[in-house]
């Protein structure tokens, strides 16, 4: 691997990773949030 | 602290979703096509020969970490803490844009890293530009480290802003570098002194690709994490409501007699 795929690979595989992961983050906080007050997970 | 008869945090607004979707859309088409035109279309260059295609990613994530994140963190920090503008929409986008920041300022070590190793010949060294920018990596975690410290919120929005401020003085240190110190980073490319750029053609329109390819990105992971912090507030105050409520119960509960005995 050349370095210039090196740094492609890295700069867009952390971005895309933490994209993921910001999203993953939103959906669980939408869900939690939309549940009713009393009712939440033990 | 949200009511017990609140239920849930209002969704986002059909312009707003549409608005991020539209963000999310462009910034994948534009760094697709930055991609293409860095890897397979642009020529190699007369110095550093195909080693320029890294300046096309490189510059631009640089850019969003030291001058789009810090601006609006150091901004939004400063408008919390000035009484007149106070609202916890400044301290959230702040919060914000320095842990979308953090991600962008150390994938700027890394690929100037990566492009400094087959061009210096290292893959560090103590230059001005390199330890002012690792300076601020450290600085941007220790807002990240604050804002874990239990507090009120006020408390906390204070703390962090002016960590904030005091990191926002390492920017323009970064910025300046190459020109107060003669070390091995060699100067802007595009905002340099005279701002005439030293890049023509198909490379430097790849190039202005990159950095509004990188912005759309940075504006599409701000308001995403945005919401995760206004959703975390919401779901963390009602956990707290619950838990009260609980305790209060129990308090309230009839004291159980004790056999043969009276209520004690």
């Amino acid at each position: 691997m050349s370095y210039i795929d090196a740094g492609y690979a890295i700069a867009f595989g952390v971005l895309a990773a933490y994209a993921a992961l910001l999203w993953r983050r939103r959906q669980r906080l939408e869900r939690s949030a939309s549940r009713p007050q009393g009712h939440s997970a033990p | 602290m949200s009511s017990s008869g609140e239920s849930a945090v209002a969704p986002w607004s059909p312009v707003a979703t549409w608005v991020v979707r539209g963000l999310g859309i462009a910034a994948a088409v534009a760094l697709a096509a930055t991609v293409w035109l860095g890897l397979w279309v642009t020529p190699p260059d007369q110095v550093q020969h195909n080693l320029v295609r890294l300046v096309y990613v490189h510059p631009p994530i640089a850019w969003v970490a030291l001058y789009l994140a810090f601006g609006v963190a150091a901004v939004s920090s400063a408008l919390w803490l000035w009484p007149r503008t106070r609202s916890r929409f400044w301290d959230r986008l702040a919060a914000s844009a320095v842990e979308v920041g953090t991600v962008f300022t150390a994938l700027t070590l890394v690929t100037g890293s990566i492009w400094g190793r087959p061009t210096w010949g290292l893959w560090w060294t103590w230059d001005a530009r390199l330890t002012s920018t690792a300076l601020l990596l450290v600085l941007l975690l220790g807002y990240l480290a604050v804002r874990r410290v239990p507090a009120d919120p006020d408390s906390r929005a204070r703390r962090c802003a002016v960590v904030a401020l005091v990191a926002a003085v390492d920017v323009p240190i970064v910025h300046f570098s190459v020109d107060w110190w003669h070390t091995l980073h060699q100067g802007a490319t595009v905002l340099n002194a005279n701002l005439s750029p030293t890049i023509h053609g198909s490379m430097a329109w790849t190039l202005l690709l990159g950095f509004v390819a990188f912005t759309l990105l940075f504006a599409w992971m701000l308001a995403i994490r945005y919401r995760v912090e206004v959703l975390s507030e919401h779901v963390q105050d009602t956990e707290l409501d619950v838990a009260l409520h609980e305790r209060w119960a129990e308090g309230t509960d009839p004291v159980p007699a004790e056999p043969g005995g009276a209520l004690v």
